[in-house]
């Protein structure tokens, strides 16, 4: 295991003299936990854009055209609006594009955000299986699985951040509930969440693009249509993990962060808490 | 070297025998992770509850200065991945987004290579999925949905129906054929099916229809052994200000064989109407919408892989669904 000879890699470093203080470190994240993690943020981003570029070919949300533009999407519906009653967009020059031309690589270019999809899908296949090797090499996915305390620890957490800013704003201590293990329950839940919604992307992706010879696929999700609904709110999965994650990495400090890129971390002792306390 | 490395666990044992906390580095780094349970966990050990059940970091003592450089050495190595995909970003990304995100415009002939190499992966893919025994999914006739006119121009002016012969060329026999739609509904058996049309935008449709099966045409009208591929074509097609434009499309003879694959010639129980393609049009449902040909006008079988209409626009090849 790459935590057991840190040292023995850096012979360079021998002028640490004696005197000089040492600090208890672990390894919190594996290797290949680090880089597919990193990997996701390209890939993900690569797969929504070029998504968004796909469904606009054929909305899931539809209604009877519009009388006098003959629109059926929602989403040129929202573009619409925003550009209706956003200041400085109401020059916008085409209003139902707008959403495709800021969230996706752009309307009217299907076969070259398909081409794009199946490059990042086959990616962030590949990069999962590489994720999930990473857990099982590094024995991080003990901290992900759930635990029966989880739904009462989840709710004191919650707790937690809802009373926090009102707690600043009344300058009142405000008390991190404390745990003995790798994540609190909330981040458990979120971080076991993304890769099945990884799973059932890739799996709802396959029933939809190959929807006759794997129709039997098709059909645990209720069929090829609904199929391509789930594709679709799948993809808010990462966007509604992504939002909260990173805030609370930055407001977390620095050490959570170098943890996930050099996977050291100082933080040990809710280890030797439950080394010796339990 | 290893008189170097030797002081580095000479000071890591000082330091720990002055009382630092049991697991110490020494220790983890010479045994190592399966020991290291043992060692960390001698007291929580008697507590956990099996296989399944989270276990303690193991901690070990570095000094400030290597940790301090392995992080900058990662940071570094981090920032370099970011700008790679920076880099690979604008090199992947069509043109038209960069234009329209304001940065330059470049363009690589490395970028089309790469985007079909992948794409021609995911043809493989495919291909390997497809099974010429594995039937699609049938319906009944309460699950039929509407299908619009995909015509992707013009719908041409149903004047070519009555004059229409579908022209088969490329046989073993080495001769050419010609057959009107009295001469085709005769000679072979019509076969009904309720099946899906699933169309490369994301759409579908359950449609009824009948019409021969290609398979018979190819036991009636035999290509020679070395040909594995049809280029099936339309000459009545038009673009979308109404001028000819002909369709062409490489179908493998694999997908041909397939019991499922018509040369329809029925819609809902009716002759197909001129927006379905009347008087004759291809039928594949293991293949995306734009593959299922309409108003076929001739039929080619060939040992090389043919031309594509959709292919040459940007789209996969094979298109296997």
């Amino acid at each position: 295991m790459s935590h057991s000879t840190p040292l023995g890699c850096e012979p360079n470093f021998t002028s640490t003299s004696l005197e000089e203080p040492g600090v208890l470190v672990a390894k919190r994240h594996h290797l290949l936990v680090r880089w597919s993690h990193w990997l996701n943020v390209p890939i993900l981003l690569g797969l929504i854009l070029s998504g968004i570029s796909i469904y606009w070919a054929s909305p899931v949300y539809q209604h009877k055209p519009d009388p006098n533009t003959g629109n059926v999407d929602v989403a040129a519906d929202i573009g619409i609006w925003l550009c209706t009653h956003v200041p400085g967009l109401h020059h916008y020059v085409s209003p139902p594009d707008w959403i495709y031309n800021h969230l996706s690589l752009g309307p009217g270019m299907l076969a070259l955000a398909l081409r794009l999809h199946w490059l990042c899908a086959y990616s962030f296949m590949l990069n999962g299986v590489v994720y999930l090797a990473g857990l099982f090499m590094g024995g991080g996915w003990r901290s992900l699985l759930p635990r029966r305390a989880d739904l009462f620890d989840a709710v004191r957490m919650l707790r937690y951040y809802l009373g926090f800013p009102f707690a600043k704003l009344g300058r009142r201590k405000w008390l991190h509930p404390r745990f003995n293990t790798k994540y609190n329950a909330l981040q458990r839940a979120a971080y076991f969440s993304v890769p099945v919604a990884g799973c059932l992307s890739a799996a709802t992706g396959w029933a939809i693009h190959k929807p006759m010879q794997l129709h039997w696929l098709a059909g645990l999700f209720g069929g090829y249509d609904a199929a391509r609904v789930w594709h679709f709110w799948l993809m808010w999965v990462y966007i509604l993990f992504v939002v909260p994650h990173v805030i609370l990495v930055f407001a977390d400090g620095w050490d959570t962060l170098r943890s996930m890129i050099a996977g050291w971390t100082t933080r040990v002792k809710r280890s030797k808490v439950i080394a010796n306390e339990r | 070297m290893n008189d170097e490395k030797k002081s580095d666990s000479i000071q890591l044992e000082e330091v720990s025998s002055r009382g630092l906390p049991p697991l110490s580095a020494n220790h983890e780094s010479r045994t190592g992770e399966a020991d290291s349970s043992g060692a960390v966990g001698s007291v929580s050990l008697k507590k956990t509850q099996g296989f399944f059940a989270e276990r303690p970091l193991p901690a070990i003592e570095m000094a400030t200065r290597v940790l301090s450089h392995l992080t900058r050495r990662d940071v570094l190595v981090f920032g370099a991945g970011a700008l790679a995909a920076l880099a690979g970003a604008g090199f992947l990304l069509p043109q038209e987004t960069l234009r329209r995100w304001g940065a330059r415009n470049v363009n690589f002939p490395a970028k089309e290579w790469f985007l079909n190499r992948a794409l021609r992966i995911d043809d493989d893919v495919a291909e390997t999925l497809y099974s010429g025994n594995r039937r699609v999914p049938t319906y009944t006739k309460s699950q039929i949905t509407p299908l619009k006119n995909n015509y992707n121009g013009a719908t041409p002016d149903p004047g070519y129906i009555s004059g229409w012969n579908l022209t088969i060329d490329g046989l073993a026999s080495g001769l050419s054929i010609s057959l009107d739609i009295r001469n085709l509904l005769t000679r072979f058996s019509v076969q009904e099916q309720i099946t899906r049309l699933v169309c490369v935008e994301g759409w579908s449709a359950i449609a009824w229809w009948a019409g021969l099966r290609f398979d018979d045409l190819l036991r009636a009208f035999p290509p020679p052994s070395q040909a594995k591929w049809a280029r099936v074509e339309s000459s009545v097609n038009l673009d979308a200000s109404g001028n000819p434009d002909p369709y062409f499309m490489s179908l493998d003879l694999a997908t041909a064989r397939h019991p499922q694959t018509l040369l329809a010639t029925h819609f809902n129980g009716q002759p197909l109407t001129v927006d379905h393609g009347a008087p004759l049009r291809l039928l594949v449902p293991v293949k995306l919408g734009l593959k299922n040909v309409k108003a076929i006008t001739k039929i080619t079988y060939v040992a090389e892989e043919p031309r594509d209409y959709w292919a040459e626009r940007g789209y996969s090849r094979y298109d296997g669904i």
